[in-house]
């Protein structure tokens, strides 16, 4: 069931149980103006994909379509169009005005978008962690790292070289095999960057897939794919420090 | 924001930096990172195999003032303690101790890390040291 507003041009999909009219003429209303008469309507407590009408916790979606609605939304909740509305009215438009550009900043960029979804899917890393330690102490057991031992044991070699490079320069004596080793690492570190959104994206397509078959199917496969996108944005971190380390290092 | 006076102490002054030998058999490695923000630890502990109390600890940080605080306390505090002492160190304690913003409880938890891995690392060692009889068939 998909509704195309007349105001928003934005096709809406309100859930069955949420079923509002609008505050002011009584007309069954879209997501942020009213079908029928066009007055804005109080923010909705909705996540940031249901705010722009998207399917639910889809990860691919369309970026050009989600700006030109970030546009087309932003103009008509501008202050300005609303300056003659009632206070109640310009309130709302600005409570809007604010959850459009946070949803809006955080959907359309890849990474940002799949955290978001993470923690709508109740995913807390940090208190994972936590309470992984917090087990360890208690039964013994040895906590295991998040991040492969191999690519700590990396960051951490690859570390200690940008502190000697950094020494060296210091003293204006950096050893030209050195700066070259660290300019390959540097390029290959820039290269898996890349390939790890493309890794990301693979997964987005399976996460969509076994969202598609509904909310309550195969919790266990899209905690297993949760997981794997959890993995690829851990080690997204460490390259992306790497990378810029690296970079600060050589052109300093 | 602003870090506690203690973090910064140990920030520009921090404890026991260095590294021991890997493959000696007295020595306890614990590499340990906290994704969130691309930090690694790595913590050295040297075990006195007749006593089991920690002689010396090493380490070293690439991360932010409170992780680089955090480890340099852990290392201040498993001097001198026994094995099992140490194992009953909380992150919690290093919270308090420095201070430190509820954003940067992560750097605690992976002291307390460092500190488990490196004492999990030299007990198999020491398991490896004495093959059991039983084993051979």
């Amino acid at each position: 069931m998909t509704t195309k507003s007349a105001f928003t041009g934005i096709s809406t999909k309100p859930p069955a149980e949420e079923n509002h009219s609008c505050w002011s003429c009584g007309a069954m209303r879209a997501a942020h103006f009213c079908e029928s008469c066009g007055k804005v309507q109080p923010p909705a407590p909705v996540d940031y994909f249901a705010f722009f009408g998207l399917p639910r916790r889809q990860l691919n979606l369309d970026v050009a379509k989600l700006e030109k609605d970030f546009y087309e939304l932003s103009r008509k909740l501008h202050p300005d169009v609303s300056a003659r509305a009632s206070a109640q009215e310009q309130e709302w438009s600005l409570e809007q005005s604010s959850m459009l550009n946070d949803a809006y900043r955080t959907l359309r960029d890849p990474i940002k978008r799949t955290q978001y979804l993470l923690r709508l899917e109740g995913i807390e890393l940090e208190e994972q962690s936590k309470s992984a330690t917090e087990r360890a102490r208690a039964t013994g057991e040895t906590k295991k790292q998040i991040v492969p031992p191999d690519l700590l044991e990396e960051v951490f070699e690859l570390n200690m070289q940008l502190e000697e490079l950094r020494a060296q320069k210091k003293m204006g004596e950096d050893d030209p095999a050195l700066v070259e080793e660290v300019g390959r690492q540097k390029l290959e570190l820039e290269e898996r960057y890349d390939g790890l959104l493309e890794e990301l994206e693979n997964y987005w397509k399976e996460w969509d897939v076994l969202i598609d078959r509904g909310p309550e199917a195969n919790a266990e496969e899209r905690a297993a794919v949760a997981k794997k996108m959890v993995d690829v944005l851990n080690r997204r971190n460490y390259i992306r420090n790497l990378v810029r380390d690296v970079t600060a290092v050589l052109e300093s | 924001m602003a870090y506690s006076d203690k973090v910064i102490d140990h920030y520009n002054n921090p404890r026991n930096v260095g590294s021991m030998d890997k493959s000696s058999a007295d020595v306890g490695t614990g590499l340990v990172g906290a994704p969130e923000c691309g930090d690694v630890m790595k913590l050295q502990i040297k075990v006195n195999p007749q006593t089991n109390v920690i002689e010396d600890a090493k380490f070293k940080t690439f991360g932010c003032g409170s992780a680089i605080a955090s480890s340099s306390l852990a290392t201040e505090w498993v001097k001198g303690k026994t094995i099992d002492e140490a194992l009953t160190i909380k992150n919690t304690e290093i919270v308090k101790e420095l201070s430190l913003p509820p954003v940067k409880i992560h750097c605690s938890v992976l002291a307390e890390d460092a500190i488990r891995a490196a004492i999990c690392d030299w007990k198999k060692k020491q398991g490896a040291e004495k093959p059991v009889a039983a084993e051979a068939k």
